[in-house]
């Protein structure tokens, strides 16, 4: 077998086809790559925000926890300030509540109603909450706060996601 | 609520709850003035804005009420918001500002005139300037509430 047996017809079509392929690919990966990127992104969701506070720190009584974290409003990244109401249970579970009240979203705070003590109360609409966070019945908000998912790492307390009462 | 129509959707909503309208009133000045009518209008964006955020569901927040330094009828002007929010059915009406100007015509205001010497937000730390309006807005969350409160009885 000599290489002059390609013939004309052959060269073109092993030409053609290499150079078609080249293209096709060219035209696929990136479809495929779109199409499995929702698979590759790195999930978001989990991550904790470290706080100022120790948890060795924390007592029963809800204290005041603020941590800032970047967001992204519209067009802008600011450094957003938000704040949990953080306390031990007696077994020693961390809580973590949100002070979002969900009525209509004023902050609410903890003990600050002489005429009931020990419920967070909002001083919008007087709607309360007890220590748990459960809405107390006959004031305006109609569910519990929102709880912060916690971890304890190296000694501090850090924050992750908000999720509804009950399910954190 | 702030002045987005998204806040807006949510105040049509719940109309009944939110009683109260803040109003910041900020300078503007191209003279020796200048620079303070800037702080100012730094220091009460985001004071008010804070303010908003911890009274969100009660209080809503208009766009802030710009004046030359100088103007003549700003006082008139101011009245004639005053007079079409007192028409929209609020009960409460506050002003926020740092120029001492108003503090002067408060009798004439007859509405809540809360005067706060701004601070310079720009020559602070974030961590410190941030301490600083927490500081000064639960002081001034007492007035609200205060005046909540009274109404009630």
């Amino acid at each position: 077998m000599s290489k002059h047996n390609v013939s004309r017809r052959q060269f073109l079509n092993y030409t053609l086809t290499g150079v078609g392929g080249f293209m096709a690919a060219g035209m696929l990966m990136p479809m495929v790559r779109f199409a499995i990127d929702p698979v590759l992104s790195v999930d978001k969701g989990g991550d904790y925000v470290a706080t100022k506070q120790k948890v060795s720190e924390l007592t029963t009584e809800p204290t005041r926890v603020d941590f800032s974290f970047k967001q992204v409003d519209g067009w802008y990244e600011s450094e957003e300030t938000n704040t949990a109401w953080v306390y031990k249970m007696d077994d020693g579970k961390i809580i973590a509540l949100s002070p979002i009240c969900k009525h209509l979203g004023c902050t609410v705070a903890w003990n600050t109603d002489k005429s009931n003590p020990n419920q967070f109360f909002c001083p919008c609409h007087y709607g309360r909450y007890t220590k748990d966070g459960v809405n107390v019945k006959g004031t305006p908000p109609v569910s519990p706060l929102d709880v912060y998912d916690t971890k304890e790492k190296d000694g501090i307390l850090y924050l992750g996601q908000l999720k509804p009462h009950g399910e954190a | 609520m702030k002045w987005t129509a998204k806040d807006l959707d949510m105040y049509i909503q719940s109309k009944e709850y939110v009683d109260t309208v803040l109003i910041p009133l900020v300078p503007i000045s191209f003279g020796g003035q200048m620079k303070q009518t800037g702080s100012m209008n730094e220091f009460l964006t985001i004071l008010s804005l804070e303010i908003e955020k911890q009274m969100k569901g009660r209080i809503l927040l208009m766009p802030t009420f710009h004046y030359l330094h100088d103007e003549m009828d700003k006082i008139e002007r101011l009245k004639g918001w005053a007079n079409e929010v007192k028409e929209n059915d609020f009960k409460h009406i506050f002003f926020l500002t740092s120029d001492f100007e108003w503090k002067k015509e408060e009798q004439e205001l007859e509405n809540h005139l809360v005067w706060i010497p701004a601070i310079p937000l720009d020559s602070l730390e974030n961590d410190q300037a941030r301490e600083m309006i927490n500081q000064q807005v639960l002081q001034i969350l007492d007035i609200f509430t205060y005046n909540w409160k009274n109404e009630k009885k």
